[in-house]
C-alpha cells in the first residue's frame, strides 16, 4: 500500500511590527499558530511563513525608522530594552505627520536589500529570546527572506489577472480590485508610491500560494476585511484558502493597540518574568498554550487574567505528572500510527490542525500522550 | 470675445437662470461661494467609473454617453446642474452587477444615470472617489469625432481646456460640465468634431464662444476661472 503524498501547507499569520513589546494579543497568536504548525507539521508538508523583510516595507515601520534617525540622530540602541524603543514608536505615532514617499525611499531600498534599523533589530533580538522562553518554532525574524514578487511585478500581476487598478499614471493610487466579488475596492499603493501591508502580503504571498494545496492566514480579526480580500485573490486560482481571525486580548475590558503604548506590566517579558521562579520550563509552554488557547479561545470575551493564567499552570504541571510515555525514536517529520489520528481528528474540512480544538482536549483527560505533548505543545 | 471678470459672472448667471428660473431673480450667482451653494441642488445624480483615462477617449464617450439620455432623465439632471460623481473602478468587474446606462467601446469607463441618489448607492459604496493628482500637462491638438448618424450638417468645433494648477480629476469634472450641457443643449451632436486644445489659462482666448465652462479659480477661490470652452464652428 502506498501513502498518499503529503499535502503541502503554507501557514501565513500576520506579522507584529518590531517597534514595541509583544503583548497578551500577540503572545495569543504567537501560540496559535505555533501549535497550528507543530501539529499540522506531523501530517503535512507545512511551510511557515513569517517574513519580517516583506513587512519593513510599510509605512508604518519606514516612517518610524526615519522618525528615529531624524528626531534621535546616532544613539546606541543594543541596550535599550523592548519598552523604551516602544515609547519612541508611541511618540512617533502621536506625532502623527505623514513621511514623504522622498524621505522613506532610503530605508525603503535599504529594507529590500536586508537593512535592519538598529532599533528594530534590538526589538527583534529580545523577541527572539521570548522565542527561545515560550518554547516557539523561530521562523527567521532576523533572516533576509526578500518576497519573491516586486512592487511593480505584483502590482502588474493584479492588473493582468484582472485583480488591480493602477492608477498612478494620473497620479491616482493603485486598488486591490475584487468588486466583481462584491468587495470594496482596497487601496494598496499611495500615489506617490507608499506600498501599505497589503501590497507587501501581496508580494510575498501570490507566488507562494500556487505552489501549496492549502493557504492559512492567521490575523488580528479587526484587520478581517483586508484578509478577506487576501483571501479572495490567492484563491483566485483555484488555491484553497483558509482564514483564521484571532480577537485580541482585552487588559481589564478594554481592548488597545500597542501603537498607543499603555502596555505597562502586561508585556511578554513581564508575564514571562512573573512564572519564571514559580513554574518549570515545560510546565510554562503547555499552561501559557492551556490559557491562550484554549481559555481565551478564538474570540475576544475574555479579558487578560493572571489568576487564569496561573491556574492553567497549574493544570499543566498535573498533566506533565500524569502524562503516559512518549516515543521520541520516531524519526523527525514521521508521525506514529497513534499521534497521526489523534491530530487528524482536529481538522475538520481542511489540512491543517484546528489549534482551540486540539488544545481544549487537552482539558477533558486525565492522561494524554506524552508523545503528543513534546510534539506539539511543550 | 474677450474672457473678462464681468463675462465669467454674466455665464455663471446665465447657467443658474437657465436652469432655475424661479432662483435666478433671487441668487446672487456671480461669487463662487454662491455657486458652491446651489451645486448640491436635486438628488439626480451620473456616477462615472473611470478604469483607464485617456482625455480623447474620454472626451468620445462622454458625449456618447449624454447623447444617449433619455428625454426624460435630462430635465431633472440639468436641474441638478448634471452633477457626475466621478470613481475609480474597473468597469469589466462591475458589468455583471450593475446595469451600465453606458460603457466605453474600449471598457475604459461607464456611465450609471442619470438617477436618484439612492439608485447609485451601492456602487458607490463599492468604489473610491477618483484621485487623479496629477496635472494634466499639454497635449498637442486632437481631434475626436462623435460617432453615429447626424440628424443635422456636422459641426466642428474647438475645446479649449486650462491646464495650469488643474489636476486631472478637477480637469474631469470641469470639461464634463462643459460637454454634457452642450450635447443637452444641442450644440455637440453625432458627427461633430471636436479639436482639444491645451492652454495653460483660457486668459486672451479672442475666438467666438459657443460655450464656457466657470468654476471657482485654482488660486483665488473667491473668483471665478473660466477652465474650459467650447468654440463657435472652427
Amino acid at each position: 500500500m502506498t501513502a498518499s503524498p503529503r499535502r503541502k501547507v503554507l501557514l501565513a499569520p500576520v506579522t507584529v511590527t518590531p517597534a514595541k513589546p509583544l503583548t497578551p494579543s500577540h503572545l495569543k497568536g504567537l501560540l496559535w499558530t505555533d501549535v497550528m504548525f507543530r501539529a499540522t507539521a506531523r501530517l503535512a508538508d507545512v511551510t511557515y511563513r513569517y517574513s519580517h523583510t516583506a513587512y519593513h516595507l510599510t509605512e508604518q515601520t519606514l516612517g518610524f525608522w526615519e522618525y528615529l534617525d531624524r528626531t534621535r540622530g546616532d544613539v546606541d540602541y543594543s541596550g535599550m530594552s523592548e519598552e523604551d524603543v516602544g515609547e519612541l514608536y508611541v511618540r512617533f505615532r502621536a506625532e502623527g505627520g505623514t513621511p514623504t514617499a522622498a524621505a522613506l525611499r532610503p530605508y525603503a531600498e535599504s529594507a529590500e536589500a536586508g537593512w535592519v534599523h538598529p532599533a528594530s533589530e534590538r526589538v527583534l533580538r529580545r523577541w527572539l529570546d521570548h522565542y527561545a522562553d515560550l518554547g516557539l518554532h523561530e521562523p527567521g525574524l532576523l533572516a533576509h527572506q526578500p518576497p519573491e514578487l516586486g512592487l511593480e511585478e505584483m502590482v502588474a500581476a493584479l492588473v493582468e489577472r484582472g485583480l488591480g487598478l493602477d492608477q498612478r499614471d494620473v497620479g491616482g493610487p493603485v486598488f486591490l480590485d475584487a468588486t466583481r466579488f462584491g468587495l470594496p475596492l482596497r487601496q494598496i499603493v499611495s500615489p506617490d508610491g507608499r506600498p501599505n501591508y497589503l501590497a507587501c502580503a501581496l508580494r510575498d504571498l501570490l507566488p507562494l500560494a500556487p505552489r501549496h494545496d492549502e493557504v492559512v492566514l492567521l490575523y488580528d480579526s479587526e484587520l478581517d476585511p483586508d484578509y478577506q480580500l487576501l483571501q479572495r485573490v490567492l484563491a483566485d486560482d483555484g488555491t484553497v484558502v483558509h482564514r483564521v481571525p484571532l480577537g485580541r486580548v482585552p487588559i481589564d475590558g478594554k481592548i488597545t493597540s500597542a501603537r498607543h503604548g499603555g502596555w505597562h506590566d502586561h508585556t511578554v517579558g513581564t508575564i514571562l518574568r512573573s512564572i519564571r521562579d514559580t513554574h518549570e520550563p515545560r510546565a510554562r509552554h503547555l499552561g501559557l498554550r492551556l490559557y491562550f488557547i484554549a481559555v481565551l479561545g478564538p474570540g475576544q470575551q475574555e479579558s487578560w487574567r493572571h489568576d487564569l493564567l496561573h491556574r492553567c499552570l497549574d493544570r499543566a504541571e498535573r498533566l506533565l505528572a500524569r502524562t503516559t510515555a512518549g516515543h521520541r525514536d520516531e524519526p523527525a517529520g514521521e508521525s506514529t500510527p497513534d499521534l497521526a489520528r489523534e491530530l487528524a481528528r482536529h481538522r475538520r474540512d481542511h489540512t491543517h490542525v484546528d489549534p482551540y480544538r486540539l488544545t481544549s482536549s487537552l482539558l477533558g483527560r486525565r492522561a494524554p500522550a506524552g508523545e503528543l505533548l513534546t510534539e506539539v505543545f511543550l | 470675445m474677450t474672457l473678462t471678470p464681468e463675462l465669467l459672472r454674466s455665464v455663471a448667471a446665465a447657467r443658474l437662470r437657465d436652469t432655475h428660473p424661479e432662483l435666478s431673480a433671487h441668487v446672487d450667482s456671480s461669487t463662487p461661494q454662491a455657486l458652491r451653494e446651489l451645486a448640491p441642488r436635486g438628488d439626480t445624480v451620473v456616477v462615472t467609473v473611470i478604469g483607464r483615462f485617456s482625455l480623447p477617449d474620454w472626451v468620445r464617450e462622454t458625449c456618447r454617453f449624454a447623447l444617449s439620455v433619455p428625454v426624460e432623465r435630462r430635465a431633472p439632471w440639468l436641474r441638478s446642474f448634471t452633477r457626475t460623481v466621478h470613481l475609480s473602478g474597473r468597469p469589466d468587474n462591475l458589468r455583471d452587477r450593475f446595469a451600465f446606462d453606458h460603457v466605453a467601446a474600449d471598457g475604459s469607463a461607464a456611465w450609471l444615470g442619470p438617477a436618484p441618489d439612492a439608485d447609485t448607492a451601492t456602487l458607490r459604496r463599492l468604489l473610491k472617489t477618483f484621485r487623479g493628482g496629477r496635472e494634466l500637462g499639454a497635449w498637442s491638438p486632437v481631434t475626436v469625432e462623435i460617432p453615429g448618424d447626424a440628424p443635422r450638417p456636422p459641426v466642428h468645433r474647438d475645446l479649449y481646456v486650462a491646464t495650469a494648477n488643474v489636476t486631472v480629476a478637477r480637469t474631469l469634472v470641469q470639461v464634463n460640465h462643459l460637454l454634457v450641457e452642450s450635447v443637452l443643449d444641442g450644440l455637440i451632436g453625432p458627427g461633430d468634431r471636436l479639436t482639444l486644445r491645451a492652454v495653460p489659462r483660457l486668459t486672451g482666448l479672442t475666438v467666438p464662444l459657443a460655450a464656457l465652462r466657470v468654476d471657482a479659480d485654482s488660486h483665488r477661490p473667491h473668483e471665478l476661472q473660466a477652465y474650459a470652452a467650447l468654440t463657435e464652428e472652427a
